[in-house]
């Protein structure tokens, strides 16, 4: 018998034994429908661990790679016939990865990175204030200032120069809307979701708390994320927000919906988009906010709105969660194609998400497969299609 | 080791008759290489056991003499969907939900479909038979099968019942035809009828006579789709509403949960109807305005019969938990399957006396209802195979359970592996007889699924090679020691009493203990399955009697 120390400590050591080898989870994975191999599925790793249990397998440096060769993406938790949290017990298993030293190089990075920079890409503070450039009248004095609604943007969404745009549309929504909000500029650190998936499960609540604490100073009783799993971590990891129920964390898609039943957005008529929306797998399969997107679709004239298969909570993932695209970059890109050519048998020309993730991981995609379409974020789509100021929009109109 | 098993776990004891692992598993992707396969299988006398996803708990995919796992997996098409015929054809790899996400979208659905659809392949379901969503109001799954492929022990491809399929595009349409005239004489030299009539042949036979490739399967049309669930506070009442529900309103589907299945979902905790009592719940499958008289009908039978009809959203929540039966495994964590095939009327009793007889266990019970009285009566038997020594003796208890359906005029509910001894009544007399007619002229070496169904000589493990000898060497020697003063013959004194004999007494005690030993290994090679399960459940029962003490 090998004892798993982390596996042991956090309550899975029956989980392995839980699993009926039904191979559910393995027929929903997106790494076993790249790579065919059972023991890359959840099924066969499972199986694995409980063999090393047993003592009759090893945790050597091969599994301890297989271990993070996933997107941890719901999918076999959401279909699993015995209610086995699997991604739980991912990132359990790569704590115990992690303890033994065999952390993949990458994932070591990102560890290295959130500690030290408070990001994930190794850059700083001040780079979380680069995406206002052009918005600097609409965010110059919205920073730390005290409101009700906080836009917590995520390292993607305010370090990479390719999704800056995400944030300015939400800014631009909000200004639109009349909406009292502040941002918290270069004091904005990571959630701390990247801490889970390279296995520091310790430090999470700290990270989420530096965010938290100057949250609840400015008074903040609404928090609008652009990354669904900034949302996830905190409602897991963070012990305030799971004591503290007084503040709201929402998606974009989900405020911006809460808007348009407000009527403080309007739209103007679109040249005819047709759109498909791809659930990301975190606000499909944990936060269960698939239909505000579509509604927020249907609202907009002009926008035709079609469904690919599979969706909603079946969606299936884009290949960059979970540190995959940074682990086996080739292997998140090819399961990205898979999802796009999902959008090839629809009509639609435009790919509309609500995760920065899922937007880095298709555009990069349709360059390796040279299909023409639009990636947007939810939010993109909505700040186009606002009708002019002063013809609607805002709480007076 | 994850092809080796199916959705419970066997306790090491069992290795000792079957093996514990495949050697090889293989992925054929089409007819062709299976049949290249099979072939390459007959010549080398490699024991073949065809695999779907392994859903089930009666071991009928699982290995018991090592050789090829054959996952069918891989061959996962929809071949033929024709509306007005009211059928589909597909390759049996499919799983069942990728199949009704199809025909869903087209307005269709399956009359009979497993509650492991999430998993389960179609020919997995079809190769073992049994009940399950649908089979309320459709009976089992063998009466939705139109017509199948499959591929004999021999290589040769047949074609059962009427499989529909586009014929200009058959690639293997020679081979068929040559394969049902070799098939045609074998049915006509056994008294059996013509290929187009014997698919019974394969179906609920575990591919024991043959790898099914492809099926064809009824459709219905998808109507309104209704569910419903009641509560009960005895099973006596729930019962009663169920047999009259099922006289007056035919549903679609209907399955009871027992109150120590109830009172261990923790998704009922909040619930205090709900958790802890008995539950019916099913659906109604029909155009609008008849599920509007029948789900009335439903609430007043369920007033009348001491019940409490639950709202819509729960009766949603069981009809979405109808596929996570094995939730309840969290409990364990290890299963022991025990399921019957009873009488409904009987229900009541068989619950008591199945409690009574797994006081000490941890149970959960449910089952489903049949459109002819009966009912698939599962118990689920929650262990934890980490304790080696109770999980193994614990195991006697899913035998318990085949023997009290007996008592009660029920049946096992299915014959796999564990229950071959109970083939002959579970087929009936005739067809089992003409199964092992069939068995005997398609597959004369016995390598297709070897020791299902039809049980056969098993393969005893090291432990029980040496336990036998020693066992045999222990008893011949104890013999040969006391049997000459208890016979008392007097020729035998006199040899004995040989001043050579005397001599080597020892050496010839031993010599005759050790061939005791080796008659008792040859004993135990030759032994076939039904012996070592005639030896081994009244050892497990005396131990788990004791082990209750």
């Amino acid at each position: 018998m090998t004892k798993l120390d982390f596996i042991e400590r956090y309550g899975q050591e029956n989980e392995p034994y839980i699993c009926a080898s039904c191979g559910n989870c393995t027929l929903v994975c997106p790494v076993y429908s790249e790579l065919k191999w059972e023991s890359y599925g959840p099924r066969g790793k499972l199986h694995v661990v409980k063999s090393i249990i047993e003592g009759e397998g090893e945790f050597g440096k091969d599994f301890a790679h297989k271990i993070f060769l996933c997107n941890l993406c719901e999918h076999c938790t959401s279909v699993c016939t015995t209610g086995i949290s699997l991604d739980r017990f991912w990132e359990v298993a790569r704590a115990e990865v992690r303890e033994r030293g065999l952390l993949p190089a990458p994932a070591q990075f990102v560890l290295k990175s959130v500690k030290e920079r408070g990001d994930i890409m190794w850059m700083g503070s001040a780079d979380r204030l680069l995406w206002m450039e052009g918005i600097d009248e609409l965010v110059k004095d919205r920073i730390l200032k005290k409101a009700k609604v906080a836009y917590f943007l995520g390292c993607n969404v305010s370090l990479k120069s390719q999704l800056h745009d995400v944030a300015q549309s939400m800014v631009k929504i909000m200004d639109y809307a009349g909406i009292d909000f502040t941002l918290l500029g270069e004091k904005e650190v990571c959630c701390g979701a990247p801490l889970s998936w390279a296995g520091n499960l310790k430090d999470i609540n700290e990270m989420a708390e530096k965010n938290l604490s100057l949250i609840r100073e400015l008074g903040v009783e609404t928090v609008v994320f652009s990354c669904p799993s900034c949302i996830q971590t905190w409602s897991e990891y963070s012990k305030s927000v799971k004591e503290d129920k007084s503040i709201e964390l929402l998606t974009a898609s989900q405020f911006i919906n809460r808007l348009i039943r407000e009527k403080r957005l309007h739209f103007e008529e679109q040249p005819m988009i047709t759109t498909t929306f791809h659930d990301p797998c975190i606000s499909a399969r944990v936060l269960k906010a698939t239909e505000e997107p579509r509604e927020i679709m249907d609202e907009i004239p002009g926008v035709y709105h079609v469904e690919m298969n599979p969706s909603r909570q079946n969606t299936r993932c884009c290949g960059a969660h979970g540190l995959l695209d940074v682990v086996d970059p080739v292997l998140s890109s090819r399961i990205a194609e898979r999802r796009l050519r999902d959008v090839t048998v629809t009509p639609a020309t435009r790919i509309v998400t609500e995760c920065p993730r899922c937007i880095l991981a298709f555009d990069l995609a349709k360059f390796t497969t040279g299909y023409e379409m639009l990636v947007q974020d939810i939010t993109q789509l909505v700040e186009g299609a606002l009708s002019p100021k002063e013809q609607g929009g805002g709480k007076d109109h | 080791m994850i092809y080796s098993k199916d959705v419970t776990s066997l306790p090491d004891l069992a290795h000792q008759i079957v093996s514990p692992r495949f050697d090889v598993v293989t992925q054929p992707v089409d007819v062709l290489s299976l049949q290249n396969l099979i072939i390459y299988a007959i010549e080398n006398g490699i024991p073949i056991v065809p695999r779907g996803n392994g859903t089930s708990g009666w071991g009928g995919a699982i290995p018991t003499r090592g050789g090829l796992c054959i996952s069918l997996s891989a061959m996962s098409g929809i071949l033929y969907f024709n509306e007005f015929e009211s059928a589909v054809t597909v390759e049996t790899g499919i799983t069942w939900r990728d199949l009704l996400a199809f025909l869903e979208r087209l307005g269709f659905t399956l009359p009979v479909y497993p509650s492991s659809a999430t998993a389960a392949t179609v020919g997995g379901f079809v190769a073992s038979g049994g009940l399950g969503i649908g089979s309320t109001r459709n009976g089992d799954i063998l009466k939705q099968v139109i017509g199948i492929e499959a591929i004999l022990p021999n290589g040769k491809i047949v074609r059962l019942g009427r499989l529909l399929l586009d014929s200009k595009t058959d690639p293997l349409r020679e081979k068929v035809e040559e394969g049902n005239s070799w098939l045609s004489e074998k049915l006509s030299d056994a008294g059996l009828g013509s290929p187009e009539q014997e698919t019974k042949l394969f179906t609920g036979t575990y591919g024991t006579l043959g790898i099914i490739t492809k099926v064809t399967l009824k459709t219905i049309p998808n109507l309104q789709l209704i569910p419903f669930s009641c509560s009960f506070d005895r099973m006596t009442d729930l019962v009663r509403a169920a047999d009259r529900i099922l006289s007056e309103v035919k549903p679609y589907y209907m399955r009871f949960l027992a109150d120590n299945y109830t009172s261990k979902l923790r998704a009922l905790s909040e619930y205090e109807n709900e958790s802890g009592k008995y539950i019916l719940t099913g659906a109604l499958l029909d155009t609008i305005y008849q599920n509007e008289d029948n789900i009335e009908i439903i609430k007043t039978v369920t007033n009348e019969e001491k019940g409490y009809v639950l709202d819509d959203k729960r009766s949603w929540f069981y009809w979405s938990e109808r596929l996570y039966p094995l939730r309840i495994k969290r409990h364990g964590p290890s299963l022991v399957p025990a399921e019957m095939l009873a009488p409904m009327n009987m229900l009541p009793e068989i619950l008591e006396k199945t409690k009574a007889e797994l006081r000490n266990s941890k149970v959960a019970i449910e089952g489903t209802l049949s459109n002819d009285g009966t009912t698939s009566f599962m118990v689920w038997i929650l262990d934890d195979e980490r304790k080696k020594v109770s999980f193994t003796i614990g195991w006697y208890r899913s035998f318990q359970i085949a023997s009290l359906a007996e008592r009660f005029g029920g049946l096992p509910y299915a014959v796999g592996l564990w229950n071959g001894r109970h083939a002959r009544k579970f087929y009936g007399n005739d067809s089992y007889k003409n199964l092992k007619v069939m068995k005997k002229k398609l597959d004369p070496s016995n390598i297709m699924n070897p020791l299902k169904v039809f049980g056969g000589r098993v393969t005893i493990g090291r432990e029980s090679m040496l336990l036998g000898f020693l066992l045999g060497f222990i008893v011949t020697m104890i013999g040969g020691w006391l049997l000459p003063g208890l016979l008392n013959l007097d020729w035998l004194n006199q040899f004995l009493s040989l001043s050579l004999v005397q001599f080597l007494y020892f050496p010839n005690l031993w010599l005759l203990g050790l061939a005791g030993g080796l008659i008792a290994v040859m004993i135990i090679r030759f032994m076939r399955l039904s012996q070592a399960l005639a030896i081994g459940i009244p050892i497990l029962r005396i131990l788990s009697k004791l082990l209750r003490r």
